[in-house]
């Protein structure tokens, strides 16, 4: 199936790697990752599937170098969470909180080389291998294979207050390999923080199963300086009348892909993934998502929104699938750039595949420049050219930001990209 | 224009109830299927050099002909047949295929219409395009001459291989139109061939147009000075008669500063229980000031029931809009074929040049299409829509594929798209693939999608008032395909409607 | 003309029965009204007469001029002379309400047998009909429904309903969301349409309609049934009590 020079890059990619020492169950699911990965190949910039995105700086052996930049200030400065901290892919116990909370397990991935963490056995590596059809996804093998570290997160019940994975790179030539697994147990829910540099480069993969009735909310932020590279994946499957809610914040960053592959399973599930994007200069950055209905009445929506400037890159490509059995669907998606110059380009594949009659699936995209009769409006009654961007530029990302429910969070992200506005960061 | 739009509209309402008559006038499905008997000479089957040289050979063409034909058949013998469309079908043999067939009685190349094979005559009056010099409406069997006195147009009418003859040709050449089969065109303006031919879809383009470049056998060639006003709309109608027998047809159309032209294709094949193959190519070159519409009621045999027979349409058209204020129209209404590949593209390289393009697919029964357009700005203040409404029933598979790229030097264009899909029964499906590509800041693009079933509602209300299932569905289908079908000319608007009508027999129930 | 007997009705998707026995007879020329309060399955009776999916018919019979409604697909039935105004009239985008109007018109007179309207005389009778509904050409000219006002909508039905002629014609909350002008409007149209064949059955919550329609039976319908019949008097008992007394003294 694979090419023979692809297989070539992906047997250097992995001589370079080692596998890390686990236990048994892990020490099998990284071997059949790593077989999924032989079979696939590295992505290669021809492939369809990386049309709009070079894939070369995440495959090459040599990891790319970054700038480490001090004082950078976490995502959620007060909100009350669990936070669990990790320095260039490794996680640090010292600066982390306790990880003691009601209705929810959490241990290190890196652990479970010493412990069998049953729950662990059907999600790890499971539901990525799962997302390999009908698009390979072979950097996320890549990462069940070889991933370092990370956490696995099982809930149980309401969790008081949100689990916060906070990652500080401080290593130029860090590469880090973080694969989380997330099982939200029948009826419960929990809140899912993820916020800085996880390194130089990172690779990480999270896995969510969310059974019946459960409710998995996840906020993210990333980027924040022009040199790191980021490849993330969200791997989700969905029981009846369960609740994904998944919302991405990107300042910058060389290159950051954001692949998000979701499937309702159970009846009445309801995804909804969103992301805001700001880009300045030398900033590629991709949104690739792929939900998939299976059970009948689900509903998903996907909003993205970017804002490019100065040879930025924003790329969109999503897809709803929707199979036979996934009557009375309804799936939305909206795709928007908004170019502040010229330079800018916006790349976008939004993309519909339905086989079930009774539903009821659309999409938009746009692109183009601000609003000047909007602009002009503002300044006539005052409102200085810059600070009418800014307000015209959230105005054009409140659709995304409304997508997260926790008002404390929303309110957190939204005064972080006023202060970056307003400081001209952008 | 608004008094054109009203008269219009006027005139559409009784083209509304004359397809309805239509429709239930004709209970039969595919109602083209038909074969003529008729002598038809072939060449060898099978594709080989020796087979480009003899279709060369045939068409009595130069040397310089042949050469671009042979290039054409080696590039094409390194290509691979290209597998990324959302379309299932068996490996095609091409090597079990007649490349050329022609009626015996063509060989003696009638001089005028009067002399052509009367059962030749015979099939295109059947198929309701009389060859005579008199006013042509490309109307439906039975349905009634829409009132639209004076209007002429001129038939290239396409048999199988050869063009059996075209009408009007002597009086548009008197306003300087040329309008021939391609291959006596070859022969009587082989440097405008030479110069067009190629020059918008090279021959290496895809696999299936170098396979065209190498075997096309006929085809139209229009061309319209500068200035002038095409004083008719010119037609060409193609009929694959012959069996296991492709048709590869090469329409060039130059369309000089400040000219106009609407020219219209149609297509009908018979039933057959194997599938034949259709590569043609199509090609405008579009200078400043000028403007072509370009439509197309594609009706081959879509196949049976059970996905047995049926045309293989794969089929690349291109305008390339070269003058600045050029304007292309394409209009297609693809109901027919077992397998449809198309994608007519605008090259929208003049500054204010337009390019649109306005698509009714219907796929039902076992058909599977994967159409859309091509939008590739590159001149300043470019504009494009896309209107494209895709239809399926049956276990059809019908996809939209798209592309939409506006350049960095493309300033201030703009882009509109919209991409209805609409499923009847539970057994099809609809895609939707845009690719949007923006490449500057000034210049805007929208594109919208939907997809959702046939309205309970629409269709109890319409019952409620009398009409049984089948014309409940054909008049809100009809009603979904309204801004298409309202691109297109008169008498193939008529002509759609039905089509959209017939195609859908079946569906519901 | 129609005739209810014994009608039970429940929801096809749920088991919930909404029609609990109707009994009703429409004699030919009159005028009925069913009243009743929300959720008494007014509209139910309309849908399950004019054959809309989604109820389940459990027992009982509805005949027009003795022909059974209720094995007959709605445009059979339409075909037979019955005629619902809808509450909430369809919209149809791209299919201009004349083209709709004739597709209808010649549909049910080929079922009829009868020769099919030919487009000039057509033409000459929608426009006398639309002038004196007040409905302008353009309205003729646009898409079914799409972008009516609610007003609009409603003489819209009423054009339909003198364009097709039938003999038995339900009027499902025809002033529903109409003001007074407008309301006056329709109810001339339907009054320009009553004559000696042609029955009406107005189904609404307020008396205010029947002012200007006026009945020669009302009916008073409460839980999937009719409780109490009566001249025009009961309408106006009900304008100034309420059902709440209706009810009490029936229930």
């Amino acid at each position: 199936m694979a090419a023979p020079a692809r297989s070539a890059e992906a047997e250097a990619r992995l001589a370079g790697l080692q596998l890390p020492q686990s236990g048994a169950w892990l020490h099998l699911a990284r071997g059949a990752a790593v077989s999924r990965l032989r079979a696939m190949g590295l992505p290669v910039k021809r492939d369809e599937y990386w049309k709009y995105t070079d894939p070369t700086p995440l495959t090459v052996a040599a990891v790319p170098v970054a700038q480490v930049i001090p004082g950078e200030t976490e995502g959620f400065d007060g909100i009350d969470c669990l936070r669990l901290v990790f320095v260039d892919g490794v996680f640090d116990a010292a600066a982390s909180d306790n990880p003691a909370l009601a209705g929810v397990e959490i241990s290190r991935l890196a652990e479970a080389a010493t412990q069998d963490i049953h729950w662990a056995h059907e999600v790890y590596g499971v539901l990525e291998a799962r997302g390999q059809t009908p698009v390979a996804r072979p950097l996320a093998a890549l990462n069940s294979a070889l991933a370092t570290d990370g956490v696995l997160i099982r809930v149980v019940g309401k969790v008081s207050k949100p689990v916060a994975l906070v990652y500080h790179q401080t290593s130029t030539a860090s590469d880090a390999i973080l694969h989380h697994c997330v099982k939200v147990e029948d009826g419960a829910e929990l809140t899912l923080l993820e916020s800085g540099p996880a390194g130089a480069r990172s690779n990480t993969v999270m896995e969510v199963q969310v059974a019946d009735g459960a409710a998995f909310h996840h906020v993210r932020t990333q980027g924040r300086d022009h040199e790191r590279r980021t490849l993330t994946h969200v791997f989700a499957r969905m029981g009846n009348a369960s609740r994904f809610k998944s919302f991405t914040l990107t300042a910058n960053g060389a290159l950051t892909r954001n692949e998000v592959v979701l499937e309702l399973i159970g009846a009445d599930g309801v995804a909804h993934v969103a992301g805001a994007a700001l880009g300045n200069g030398m900033f590629h950055h991709d949104d690739t998502v792929f939900i998939t209905h299976q059970g009948t009445g689900c509903e998903s929506r996907q909003v993205f929104k970017k804002v490019l400037r100065n040879g930025a890159t924003g790329v969109f490509q999503g897809k709803i699938l929707v199979k036979q059995s996934a009557q009375k669907t309804d799936g939305y998606q909206i795709s928007q750039s908004l170019l502040l110059d010229d330079d800018s380009q916006f790349l976008c594949k939004p993309e519909l595949e339905i086989y079930a009659d009774d539903v009821k699936c659309s999409h938009g995209s746009t692109s183009g420049a601000i609003d000047d009769t909007a602009l002009f409006y503002l300044r006539s009654r005052g409102v200085p050219e810059r600070e009418a961007q800014s307000l015209l530029v959230l105005a054009f990302l409140a659709e995304a930001i409304a997508e997260i429910d926790d008002a404390t969070i929303a309110e957190a992200i939204q005064a972080r990209l006023e202060s970056w506005l307003a400081a001209g960061a952008h | 224009m608004v008094a054109l739009d009203k008269a219009e509209t006027d005139v559409r309402d009784g083209v509304d109830r004359e397809t309805v008559e239509a429709v239930n006038a004709m209970a039969g499905k595919y109602k083209h299927g038909w074969e003529t008997d008729i002598e038809t000479e072939y060449a060898p089957k099978g594709l080989s050099e020796d087979i480009v040289r003899l279709i060369s050979e045939k068409n009595g063409e130069p040397e310089w002909m042949t050469d671009w034909r042979l290039q054409a058949y080696r590039r094409w013998l390194q290509l691979d047949e290209p597998r990324w469309a959302m379309l299932h079908y068996p490996e095609i043999d091409y090597q079990d295929q007649y490349y050329y067939a022609k009626p015996k009685s063509m060989s003696g190349k009638p001089k005028s219409l009067d002399e052509v094979d009367p059962k030749l005559l015979a099939t295109y009056a059947k198929l309701g395009i009389p060859l005579k010099e008199q006013m042509i409406l490309a109307g439906v069997d039975g349905a009634e001459a829409a009132p639209a006195e004076g209007r002429r147009v001129a038939v290239d009418a396409v048999f199988d291989s050869v063009s059996v003859g075209t009408t009007f040709k002597a009086e548009l050449m008197k306003a300087g139109v040329i309008f021939m089969p391609i291959s006596e065109a070859i022969r009587e303006y082989p440097d405008l061939v030479k110069k067009y031919l190629g020059s918008v879809v090279p021959a290496s383009d895809n696999y299936f147009a170098t396979l065209n470049s190498a075997v096309f056998s006929d085809g139209s060639f229009v061309y319209i000075p500068e200035g002038v006003r095409c004083p008719m709309e010119l037609s060409t109608y193609f009929r694959i008669n012959a069996e296991n027998t492709g048709q590869f047809e090469r329409t060039l159309i130059i369309a000089e500063k400040g000219s106009y032209v609407s020219y219209l294709e149609g297509c009908t094949a018979p039933k057959r229980d194997i599938a034949q193959l259709h590569a043609a190519v199509v090609e405008i070159v579009i200078m400043e000031d000028a403007e072509v519409k370009y439509s197309t009621v594609q009706n081959w045999y879509p196949g049976d029931e059970e996905g047995r027979g049926g045309i293989y349409n794969f089929v690349t058209k291109r305008a390339d809009c070269r003058g600045d204020r050029s304007k292309v129209m394409w209009t297609q209404v693809e109901t027919g074929s077992a397998i449809t590949w198309k994608y007519p593209s605008c090259i929208l390289r003049g500054d204010d040049s337009q390019g649109e393009f306005y698509s009714i697919a219907i796929a039902n029964n076992m058909q599977q299409a994967d159409t859309g357009t091509k939008m590739i700005h590159l001149g300043k203040n470019t504009r494009s829509r896309i209107v494209s409404k895709g239809i399926s029933a049956g276990k059809a598979q019908n996809t939209y594929r798209g592309l939409v790229s506006v350049h960095p030097k493309a300033k201030n264009s703009r882009n509109y798209t919209q991409c209805d899909s609409l499923l009847i029964g539970d057994k099809c499906g609809a895609h939707t693939v845009p690719y949007i590509e923006v490449k500057n800041n000034s210049s805007r693009v929208e594109h919208e999608a939907t997809t959702s079933k046939v309205d309970d509602d629409q269709l109890f209300y319409c019952r409620s008032r009398g009409m049984d299932e089948e014309e409940a569905v054909a008049l809100v289908v009809n009603g979904f395909c309204k801004e298409v079908l309202q691109a297109l000319p008169m008498e193939f608007a008529m002509e759609a409607q039905s089509l959209v009508a017939i195609s859908l027999e079946g569906s519901v129930g | 003309m129609l005739e209810i007997k014994n009608l039970h009705v429940k929801l096809e998707e749920e088991d919930k029965v909404i029609l609990k026995g109707v009994n009703l007879t429409v004699e030919t020329g009159k005028v009925h009204a069913i009243m009743g309060p929300n959720g008494s399955g007014k509209s139910t009776l309309s849908y399950v007469l004019s054959g809309r999916d989604g109820y389940t018919v459990t027992a009982g019979s509805a005949k027009l001029d003795g022909q059974e409604l209720l094995e007959m697909e709605p445009e059979a039935r339409a075909a037979a002379g019955l005629f619902l105004a809808f509450q909430y009239p369809v919209e149809i985008p791209g299919v201009g309400n004349m083209t709709f109007l004739r597709t209808a018109v010649n549909a049910q007179r080929k079922a009829r047998g009868e020769e099919e309207m030919s487009a000039g005389e057509f033409l000459k009778v929608i426009r006398e009909q639309a002038k004196t509904l007040k409905i302008d050409a353009d309205m003729l000219k646009r898409p079914v429904n799409v972008g009516f006002s609610g007003g609009e909508k409603k003489r819209n039905e009423i054009l339909q309903m003198a364009m097709l002629e039938p003999k038995m014609c339900i009027l499902d909350e025809t002033d529903s969301g109409l003001d007074v002008d407008a309301m006056k409007l329709v109810a001339e149209g339907v009054n320009a349409l009553r004559s000696e064949g042609r029955s009406f059955l107005v189904i609404t919550h307020y008396q205010r309609l029947l002012d200007h329609i006026k009945p020669d039976v009302v009916h008073i319908m409460a839980d999937g049934r009719i409780v109490k019949t009566g001249g025009p008097e009961l309408a106006l008992e009900v304008e100034n009590n309420g059902y709440a007394d209706i009810l009490a003294e029936v229930l």
